[in-house]
C-alpha cells in the first residue's frame, strides 16, 4: 500500500536528480577523450585548377634618365622642378660655364689666326713658286747656254742648284700651306669640342618626360657625372615584381596577372607579365619579373609603390583537387583523412598544385568521390571518433 | 526496515539538495583548478607538438626560440638540409606581440612560416574553418581564439592581413593565440623597425660624415639600403626522415653547423621545466590548499549535518535503535551528498570552463580521483560524526 | 510476586566518589502489578530521573535488585547482556516531549520499533495502525509530526511506546505541558492501554490535575519511597467535571 502510493516529496526530489544525472552522464560523454570530434567532410572531385603565383613588387619606370653634366661645374640655373612634363630637347637647366666662354673667345681667335696663317702660307707658296719657275727657266736657259758653251759649268751648277733650292722652297711653301691648313683643322675642331662642351653644360631632356627628381640647386657645385635632373617616361611604367622560387613554377612571360595597389587595395587592375629576369636574387631565394599594366591606372601612381601581383599561371589537366585543409603530415607521411562510412583511414597522397582559393591538385592516393576530412574541431588519430557535421554554407565547423 | 537516511532526506530535501549543490560548486572549483593547472602544462606540450617537428635548430648557446630570443641568418637551413637524416627543414620566426582587430589589440604569437604547404614544419595541424597560407602575402591563418572571422583584416605593425583560415589550440605556452603568416612577412614585422624608426636612422645615417661623402654620391643610398634588409629567423624547425635517431642527428647538426639544436623531449624539459614552471608551480600550490579546504568543508558540513540530528540520534538510541542502524543512516547520508556534490561539481567545471580566458583541460583522471577523494572525505567525516553521535547519551532525552 | 510487573528491591545510586558523592537513590522499593497504572510523585532533585533511568536500564544502579516480569534484570549487575534490546521490547518510553522522529510520518513513527526488531514492514504497520485506532489518531497517519497538534503529537508518543507491547511502560511527565482536559484524556488512554495489554506503568509526575487518577502512589524523597493510597478517580468524570 505505502509503496504504491505517490510521494510529492519523492517526485520532487526525482525531478532534480533524474535530470541532474542525465546531465552528468551527457557532460560525461559529450567532453574529454570520451567525446567524439565533430568533423566536415568533402567530396573529392576532378577538377582543373589554375594556381595563382602571388608576389610583391614596386612601381618602377623602365627607363630613368639621369641628367648630369660632364664636367664638374656649379649649377647655374634648373628651369624644371618634380612633376613638370618635359619635351624631347627641352633645356632643363645649366650648368655655369665659367671661363668656357673666354676659352671659346680665345679659340675663335685661335681659327682667325690659324686661318691667317693658311693665307701667308700661300702667300709664302705663291713667292716660292715664283722663284721655282725663275730659277727652273733660269736653270733651262744656262742649261742650253751650256750646251752652247756660252757658260761655264759652274754656273750652270750654280742656276741648277738655285732651281733646286726654289724647288725646295717652294715644296717647303707647300708644306707650310698643309700645315696651316691642318692648324685651321685642328684649332677648328679645338672650337668645335668647346662648343660642344659649352653645349653639354646645358642640361637637355633626352625625350619626352616627367621630371622626377631634382638633385641639386642653382649655386652647387657638382662633379662630372652627378646627377642633377632625374625623369622618367611616364607612359612606361612596369611593376618589378619578386616571386617566390617554391611557387613559381610555370611562370613565364605573357601571362596574365592582375595588379593591386597598395593605396588602392580594393581595385585590381589587369596586367601581363613581359619578361622573367635570366638573374635571380640568391640571397632571398626570389625569382625577378616585370608586369606591364594592359592599361595604364589613372592618375599614374607615385613610383616606387608597393604593388601585389597575382599571375594566373595556365591550366593544369583536371585531376582529384581537395581543398588544401585536408592535407596532413601524419608520421612523416603526406595525406588525407579518408571517411570510410563511419571509419576513419589515413590514406597517403602525392600532391601537386594549388591555387588561390586552396585548392591542392592529390596526383595520387585518392579518387574522386572519396569522402574527406576538411575541418576538425581537434587533431584526429586513427582510432579517433569523429561525428560528422553537415558543412554550414560557409564551409567552417565553429 | 525503511530506510532511515532515505527518509531523513526526502523530509528535508531541498536543503539537501541546496547543500549538495554548495558542495559541488565547491567540488567544480576545485576540480577547475585541476583544470587549469593542466590547462596550462597542455599549452607548453601542445606548442612543442603542433610545430610538427622533431628537432629545434636555433642560436647557439640559447634557449630559443620561446624561453630565450634566437637569431640565425635565414639561409642557414640550406644547410641544415644538406645533413644525414634531416627530411624537412623550414624557417620559422616567433614574436609574441600586440596586433590590432576590429577595433581593438589583440595580444597574439605572430608565427612566420614558409608557405610550402600544409604538412611543412611549423604550419598548424588542422583548421576549423577557410584553408592553409597559399604563398600570397599579408595572409594569415588564426587561432580563433584570436577572435577573428574569415575575411577579417589584421594589422601587424604597417601591412594588413586578411584572415583565410581558422585554427583551434594553436597557442603558444602563455595561451596567447597564434597567427600565422608568410615568413617574409614575419621577418619584416620582427626585423624591421617601424617608419619612425626608420626615418630617425635613416637621418642619423645621412648626418654620419662617413656615409655622406660628397665625392661618393651612391654611398648613402647603399648604406640606408643595407640597413633595411631583414635575413633573421628565430629558428630553423627540422623534421627527420623515418629511422634516424634524432639525438643523433641533433648532435651532428650542433658539431658542424655550430647552432644548438634542442630534441622534443629537450624542448619538454625547457618549457615545462623552465617556462611555465613558476606560474604551473604556483597553481598547483594553490590546487593543493584548495583540494585542502574543500576536503575540510566537506567533512564541515557532514559533521555538522549530523551534529543538528543530535536529538532525533539519542531518541533512536533510546528506543533500541541499534548502533549499526543509526550509523548506517548517517553513513548513507554522507554518501549521497558527496555523490550529489561531485556530480553537480563535474557538470559545473565542465560547463564553465570554455569561459574562462585559457584553457582548462578537464581529464577523466582527475574527475575519477576527485569522486574517489570525496567519497573517501565523506566516509571518514561520517565515521567522525558516527563516533560523536553514538557517544550520546540516550538519557539527555530524559529530562533531569 | 508472579508474572509479569515490575518489582524493586532496595535500589541504589551512587554517583561521584570523595567530596562529590551523592546518594541519588537510598534504598527504593517498589511493586507495580501488570494493568496497572501507579504515581511516582516527589520534589526535583528527589531521584525521580535516577529512578527511572535505572528502571529504563538506561543508567546502572549501584546496587539492589530489579525485576521485569520473570526476568531478574539487575541483582548487583545487569543480569541481561543485549540492554538495547531489553529496552527495545520489553520497556515503553513516553516523555514530556513527544520526541517523536521528525522525518518519519506518524505510522512510521509508531512502526519502527518493530520493524527495528524485525517484523516485515507491512505487518509492523498494521499493528502501528491498529494502535493509532485505539488512540484515535489513525486518521492523521500518514501527517509528519510536525503536523500535529501536541495532544495527538503525545498520543503518537503513547503509540509507539505500546507499539511492541512492552509489560512496562515508564512514563516521565508525561502531561506536564498539557493542559487539564488533554491530560486526563492521556491518562484515560494509558489507564485503557494498561487494562488492554496488561501493561505496568509508572507515572512520574507532579502535576495536580491528574494525581487523584491514580489508586497507588509512590512518594519519594530523598533517595527513598514510601507508598500512598491514592482517591483513584476516573479521569473520564474528572474531565466531565471539569467541563462543568
Amino acid at each position: 500500500m505505502k509503496f504504491k502510493a505517490i510521494n510529492k516529496k519523492m517526485l520532487r526530489l526525482l525531478a532534480v536528480l533524474v535530470p541532474l544525472l542525465l546531465l552528468f552522464f551527457y557532460v560525461a560523454l559529450r567532453s574529454g577523450p570520451l567525446a567524439s570530434v565533430p568533423v566536415t567532410v568533402v567530396a573529392v572531385e576532378k577538377r582543373a585548377i589554375t594556381p595563382v603565383l602571388s608576389g610583391i613588387g614596386t612601381l618602377e619606370a623602365r627607363y630613368t634618365y639621369r641628367i648630369g653634366s660632364v664636367s664638374s661645374g656649379r649649377v647655374k640655373q634648373l628651369s624644371v622642378d618634380v612633376g613638370d612634363l618635359v619635351k624631347a630637347g627641352q633645356v632643363v637647366g645649366e650648368i655655369d660655364p665659367v671661363d668656357l666662354d673666354e676659352h671659346l673667345g680665345a679659340q675663335r681667335s685661335a681659327i682667325k689666326r690659324a686661318e691667317a696663317g693658311i693665307l701667308s702660307a700661300e702667300a709664302q707658296l705663291r713667292d716660292a713658286k715664283a722663284k721655282q719657275a725663275f730659277t727652273a727657266s733660269q736653270e733651262k736657259r744656262y742649261r742650253s747656254l751650256l750646251q752652247a758653251s756660252a757658260v761655264s759649268a759652274e754656273l750652270m751648277e750654280t742656276k741648277h742648284q738655285e732651281a733646286e733650292a726654289a724647288s725646295a722652297v717652294a715644296s717647303g711653301a707647300q708644306a707650310g700651306i698643309n700645315a696651316a691648313r691642318q692648324e685651321l683643322a685642328s684649332v677648328k675642331a679645338g672650337y668645335q669640342g668647346m662648343v660642344k662642351q659649352r653645349h653639354n653644360l646645358l642640361l637637355v631632356a633626352p625625350t619626352d618626360g616627367l621630371v622626377t627628381s631634382r638633385d641639386a640647386e642653382p649655386g652647387n657645385t657638382v662633379l662630372a657625372g652627378q646627377t642633377v635632373i632625374e625623369m622618367i617616361d611616364p607612359q612606361s611604367l612596369w611593376v618589378a615584381v619578386r616571386f617566390d622560387q617554391l611557387q613559381s613554377g610555370g611562370l613565364k612571360a605573357a601571362l596574365p596577372a592582375e595588379v593591386r595597389l597598395r593605396s588602392q587595395s580594393g581595385k585590381s587592375f589587369a596586367a601581363a607579365v613581359l619578361r622573367i629576369e635570366p638573374l635571380a636574387d640568391r640571397v632571398t631565394e626570389e625569382t625577378l619579373a616585370k608586369v606591364v599594366f594592359t592599361v595604364l591606372p589613372e592618375p599614374l601612381p607615385p613610383v616606387g609603390e608597393l604593388c601585389e601581383v597575382s599571375v594566373q599561371l595556365s591550366l593544369l589537366q583536371s585531376v582529384a583537387v581537395v581543398p588544401n585543409a585536408c592535407v596532413h603530415r601524419v608520421d612523416g607521411q603526406l595525406g588525407v583523412w579518408v571517411v570510410d562510412g563511419s571509419a576513419l583511414r589515413f590514406a597517403p597522397v602525392r600532391i601537386g598544385a594549388t591555387d588561390q582559393a586552396g585548392n591542392i591538385q592529390v596526383l595520387e592516393g585518392l579518387k574522386s568521390g572519396d569522402r574527406v576530412v576538411v575541418y576538425s574541431k581537434s587533431a584526429l588519430h586513427a582510432g579517433s571518433r569523429i561525428t560528422i557535421i553537415r558543412n554550414n554554407g560557409k564551409g567552417t565547423l565553429l | 526496515m525503511i530506510s532511515l537516511a532515505g527518509r531523513d532526506i526526502l523530509h528535508g530535501w531541498v536543503r539537501f539538495l541546496m547543500t549538495g549543490f554548495g558542495l559541488g560548486l565547491l567540488i567544480g572549483v576545485t576540480l577547475s583548478m585541476a583544470g587549469i593547472y593542466r590547462g596550462m602544462v597542455d599549452d607548453a606540450n601542445v606548442l612543442i607538438d603542433n610545430s610538427g617537428a622533431d628537432l629545434w635548430v636555433v642560436q647557439q648557446g640559447t634557449l630559443g626560440p620561446y624561453a630565450e630570443p634566437s637569431s640565425l641568418y635565414d639561409d642557414s637551413y640550406r644547410s641544415i638540409l644538406g645533413m644525414a637524416g634531416v627530411a624537412r627543414a623550414a624557417n620559422v620566426t616567433y614574436l609574441t606581440m600586440q596586433v590590432r582587430h576590429g577595433g581593438g589589440d589583440v595580444r597574439a604569437m605572430v608565427v612566420g612560416v614558409v608557405p610550402g604547404g600544409p604538412g611543412e614544419p611549423g604550419q598548424p595541424g588542422f583548421l576549423v574553418a577557410g584553408r592553409h597560407l597559399t604563398g600570397g602575402r599579408y595572409e594569415a591563418v588564426a587561432d580563433v581564439k584570436a577572435g577573428c572571422a574569415l575575411g577579417d583584416t589584421i594589422i601587424i605593425r604597417r601591412n594588413r592581413f586578411r584572415v583565410v583560415g581558422l585554427t583551434r589550440r594553436m597557442v603558444s605556452s602563455g595561451g596567447d593565440p597564434m597567427l600565422f603568416i608568410p615568413l617574409k612577412d614575419a621577418q619584416e614585422a620582427q626585423f624591421l623597425k617601424d617608419n619612425d624608426m626608420l626615418l630617425q636612422q635613416r637621418r642619423r645615417t645621412a648626418l654620419n660624415p662617413l656615409f655622406n661623402r660628397p665625392g661618393v654620391p651612391g654611398l648613402l643610398d647603399a648604406v640606408i639600403a643595407s640597413q633595411t634588409t631583414s635575413v633573421f629567423v628565430n629558428a630553423v624547425l627540422v623534421q627527420l626522415k623515418p629511422g634516424y635517431c634524432p639525438e643523433a642527428v641533433a648532435k651532428d647538426i650542433q658539431r658542424w653547423q655550430r647552432l644548438q639544436v634542442y630534441t622534443q623531449s629537450q624542448m619538454r624539459t625547457i618549457l615545462v621545466d623552465k617556462l611555465i614552471a613558476t606560474s604551473a608551480k604556483q597553481i598547483g600550490m594553490f590546487l593543493v590548499i584548495l583540494s585542502i579546504v574543500s576536503a575540510a568543508i566537506v567533512a564541515f558540513i557532514i559533521y555538522t549535518m549530523t551534529m543538528a540530528k543530535i536529538r532525533e540520534i539519542a531518541v533512536l538510541k533510546l528506543i533500541g535503535t541499534r548502533n549499526r542502524v543509526i550509523a548506517s543512516m548517517i553513513l548513507q547520508q554522507a554518501v549521497g551528498l558527496g555523490a550529489i556534490g561531485f556530480v553537480v561539481g563535474k557538470i559545473a567545471a565542465t560547463l564553465w570552463s570554455p569561459f574562462f580566458p585559457r584553457y582548462v583541460l578537464l581529464e577523466p583522471g582527475d574527475a575519477i580521483r576527485g569522486f574517489i577523494i570525496v567519497m573517501v572525505i565523506s566516509v571518514l567525516a561520517s565515521i567522525l560524526a558516527i563516533t560523536a553521535a553514538l557517544k550520546v547519551d540516550p538519557a539527555e532525552a530524559i529530562g533531569g | 510476586m508472579s508474572g509479569n510487573g515490575i518489582v524493586i528491591e532496595g535500589l541504589q545510586k551512587r554517583y561521584g566518589s570523595g567530596d562529590t558523592l551523592v546518594d541519588a537513590l537510598k534504598g527504593v522499593d517498589m511493586q507495580v502489578a501488570p494493568a496497572e497504572v501507579v504515581g511516582l510523585v516527589g520534589p526535583s532533585g528527589s531521584g525521580k530521573s535516577t529512578l527511572l533511568k535505572c528502571l529504563g536500564a538506561v543508567i546502572e544502579p549501584s546496587a539492589g535488585r530489579m525485576r521485569l516480569g520473570e526476568q531478574i534484570i539487575y541483582d548487583g549487575g545487569w543480569k541481561i547482556r543485549d540492554l538495547r534490546a531489553l529496552r527495545r521490547d520489553k520497556i515503553g518510553f513516553v516523555f514530556q516531549a513527544p520526541y517523536l522522529i521528525p522525518f518519519l510520518d506518524v505510522v512510521d513513527n509508531v512502526a519502527l520499533l518493530p520493524m527495528l526488531a524485525g517484523e516485515r514492514n507491512g505487518a509492523a504497520r498494521k499493528r502501528a495502525m491498529e494502535l493509532l485506532e485505539a488512540l484515535d489518531v489513525a486518521h492523521r497517519a500518514k501527517a509528519m509530526p510536525a503536523q500535529l497538534s501536541g495532544g495527538e503529537q503525545q498520543r503518537v508518543a503513547i503509540a509507539r511506546a505500546l507499539v511492541n507491547h512492552p509489560p512496562v511502560i515508564l512514563a516521565d511527565e508525561p502531561t506536564a505541558p498539557l493542559d487539564s482536559q488533554r491530560a486526563l484524556a492521556v491518562i484515560a488512554i494509558l489507564n485503557d492501554m494498561a487494562r488492554q495489554y496488561e501493561t505496568a506503568i509508572i507515572i512520574v509526575t507532579h502535576d495536580e490535575k491528574i494525581i487523584p487518577t491514580f489508586k497507588r502512589i509512590y512518594h519519594i524523597r530523598d533517595g527513598r519511597t514510601h507508598e500512598e493510597a491514592g482517591e483513584g478517580k476516573s479521569p473520564r468524570e474528572l474531565i466531565k467535571t471539569d467541563k462543568a
